[in-house]
């Protein structure tokens, strides 16, 4: 009993983290179509400011609250100069994120050398429930990424900027005859998008450790995952990154690792070959 | 009465404009030093064979790995330049051939040539024709971005497959391959084995050139610029493209086990995401769609980054990182492009109709 509790925690973490990562990269492939190849090196960011925080003196929360603005202000500045001319052709703006992603590692690469850095989690020790004893930075995470969804969804569904990213997702050209920028909104949305990596970055540090290459062994489970659950919706890629975050967290438990990682991807992959629109196909919230 | 007058006066300069066309290709056709791209490929030829005698022997063994990748590249170069499949997983083919060699050598104790390079184009073609008839067939066509994500991932999975499986070797690959044989001389990095992977690597250009430039390569050509097209005309779009990307797997194959036996080890990154990254920027940088530009990329690339790496090994992945975004940017059709004009670029296909044109007018 205890240990399928401890399983199911386990679980229940990881699917968090995926859900976390994949928000941002569900949002922006959603909305402009196009499919970030960067959003791992975002991740790399976010985990990356935590650790300078940390390595500063500072208390390892003001970095962690830090990382999704200047994340997301990076990600603006990104957008305006760079991935808007992508826009028109997916598989360019593949290759270019891909090569903006590139620069952004191996620039990390270098500042922090080949090392893997540690942060301390900021709540350590562990929860006791009964006999059993639980992470307590990662039931942190896995209440904030809840927190995050909730949040996400209010503001597309109840605010005006939620209604115009709607609209814009729907008909662009009939939102911008509405008077919505929508050049803005993307930007936006980008920008959005970056911080929510930025934030999952600085969340999954303490759990990972910081190397990197840390952003990279997220990016393809994370599009995997935007993939399963359909492109198009909020609730999509949620829903895929759930399914992709617990099976690769629980067929471990039941096989080998090694055929376990790769056939959660094979199964990906015949799953969407076979329904291209995703587990939740249209688009809105 | 005005519009006839329009018309014949609009048919004077359409006769006009025929003229000048006409004129103009047929300067084109007498002004023989107007092809560039013969030119370059010449020159490309020249160099590489005059290499190994000016270079040092640690740069002939350098220079071996340059062209072999320049194999690998040409693989994607067909892939993506010409039929439109943006393979992002193409080291797949190239490492699991290489592998697969690495295991005939290791536990069957094959090493001759004239099996184990069509042993691992045959597990190059295999498996891109399993991978590629899973993603690119079927009722409804695949979207672009499917196929280039299902080539990512499954190139990924392969690395995690490869880091895991002990009897691969995990983590370390497959290290100290025997080198390769022929008969009961054994080939071993030099000057031999340079012109070994040249003359393979020449053969196969031809035999692509030939390709690319039948009416399957003007078919490609067309799968490229629009799809949706040429299958109107009643071609079978997913079939060309599943043919392509099993030949591009083969060459990659044939890249791979060559590869395996120079270096004489594999390793987990040879099937994975970095190598197929790799083989990417290779075709962007040189320009995809000629067959020359993949084959330059290559060379520049890694001579510029074995250049670079004694003093700058840090930021050498940052310069490149940007140099690509500016290739991407403001070069789409690379390097290749400033001295190559577009109309050359694409080329003319099928066989050469017999001198009618200037008798005809």
């Amino acid at each position: 009993m205890a240990n399928a509790f401890v399983a199911a925690f386990e679980i229940l973490s990881f699917g968090a983290i995926i859900v976390l990562i994949v928000l941002g990269l569900g949002i922006i492939a959603s909305m402009m179509g196009i499919f970030n190849f960067a959003q791992g090196e975002f991740v790399l960011l976010g985990a990356y400011i935590t650790y300078l925080a940390y390595a500063k003196g500072l208390p390892i929360w003001a970095g962690m609250a830090a990382a999704p603005f200047v994340v997301g202000a990076l990600g603006f500045v990104l957008e305006a100069l760079i991935i808007r001319r992508f826009y028109a052709a997916p598989i360019v703006a593949m290759l270019g994120t891909y090569a903006l992603g590139l620069i952004i590692r191996e620039s990390v690469r270098g500042l922090i050398g080949g090392f893997y850095l540690t942060v301390p989690e900021p709540i350590g020790g562990s929860l006791d429930i009964g006999a059993m004893h639980i992470s307590a930075w990662r039931f942190t995470i896995i209440v904030i990424t809840l927190l995050v969804m909730g949040g996400c969804y209010l503001l597309l569904s109840r605010t005006s900027f939620g209604l115009r990213v709607r609209a814009t997702l729907e008909n662009p050209s009939l939102a911008r005859a509405s008077g919505i920028s929508t050049p803005l909104i993307y930007g936006a949305t980008f920008a959005f998008g970056a911080a929510l990596a930025g934030l999952a970055g600085a969340l999954i540090v303490p759990v990972f450790s910081l190397f990197a290459d840390l952003g990279l062994r997220f990016l393809i489970q994370g599009f995997v995952a935007v993939m399963v659950g359909g492109v198009g919706s909020f609730i999509g890629p949620v829903a895929g990154a759930g399914v992709i975050g617990t099976l690769s967290a629980a067929l471990p438990w039941v096989m080998a690792p090694v055929v376990a990682d790769v056939l959660v991807f094979v199964l990906a992959i015949v799953f969407i070959k076979f329904r291209p629109q995703g587990l939740i196909a249209g688009k809105g919230v | 009465m005005s519009g006839v007058r329009e018309a014949i006066a609009g048919d004077e300069a359409d006769d006009a404009m025929a003229e000048r066309v006409a004129a103009g290709r047929a300067r084109k056709q007498t002004g023989a030093g107007r092809k560039v791209l013969p030119i370059v490929e010449g020159v490309v030829l020249v160099a590489a064979l005059l290499a190994p005698l000016v270079l040092q022997d640690y740069l002939t063994v350098f220079a071996t790995r340059v062209i072999i990748l320049a194999l690998f590249a040409l693989s994607f170069d067909l892939v993506w330049g010409y039929a439109g499949i943006m393979s992002f997983g193409q080291a797949l083919f190239f490492g699991s051939a290489g592998y697969g060699v690495a295991l005939l050598a290791r536990d069957l104790d094959i090493t001759n040539m004239f099996l184990v390079l069509p042993a691992g184009t045959l597990i190059g073609l295999t498996f891109a024709l399993l991978l590629g008839g899973f993603l690119l067939l079927g009722r409804h066509p695949s979207s672009v971005i499917f196929v280039s994500l299902g080539t990512l991932t499954g190139s990924y999975a392969a690395d995690r497959l490869a880091r895991g499986w002990y009897y691969l070797g995990g983590q370390n690959g497959i290290p100290s391959i025997a080198p390769m044989s022929l008969g009961s001389y054994e080939l071993s990095e030099g000057p031999a084995f340079y012109y070994l992977v040249l003359g393979i690597l020449v053969v196969v250009y031809l035999l692509c050139r030939f390709l690319v430039r039948s009416q399957f390569g003007l078919a490609l050509a067309g799968l490229r610029e629009n799809e949706q097209r040429i299958a109107f005309f009643g071609y079978k779009a997913q079939h060309l493209k599943a043919i392509v990307f099993t030949i591009g797997g083969a060459i990659a194959g044939l890249a791979g086990s060559l590869y395996a036996f120079h270096e004489g080890f594999v390793w987990p990154n040879m099937v994975g995401v970095v190598v197929s990254t790799q083989v990417v920027l290779y075709v962007l940088f040189g320009g995809s769609g000629t067959l020359i530009g993949a084959v330059i990329g290559a060379v520049i690339v890694e001579g510029v980054s074995f250049w670079l790496s004694d003093n700058y090994r840090d930021i050498w992945p940052i310069i490149l990182g940007l140099l690509l975004l500016l290739v991407i940017l403001f070069r789409p059709l690379g390097l290749i492009s400033f001295v190559l004009g577009e109309r050359e670029r694409v080329g003319s296909f099928g066989a050469k109709p017999k001198e009618k044109r200037n008798a005809a007018p």
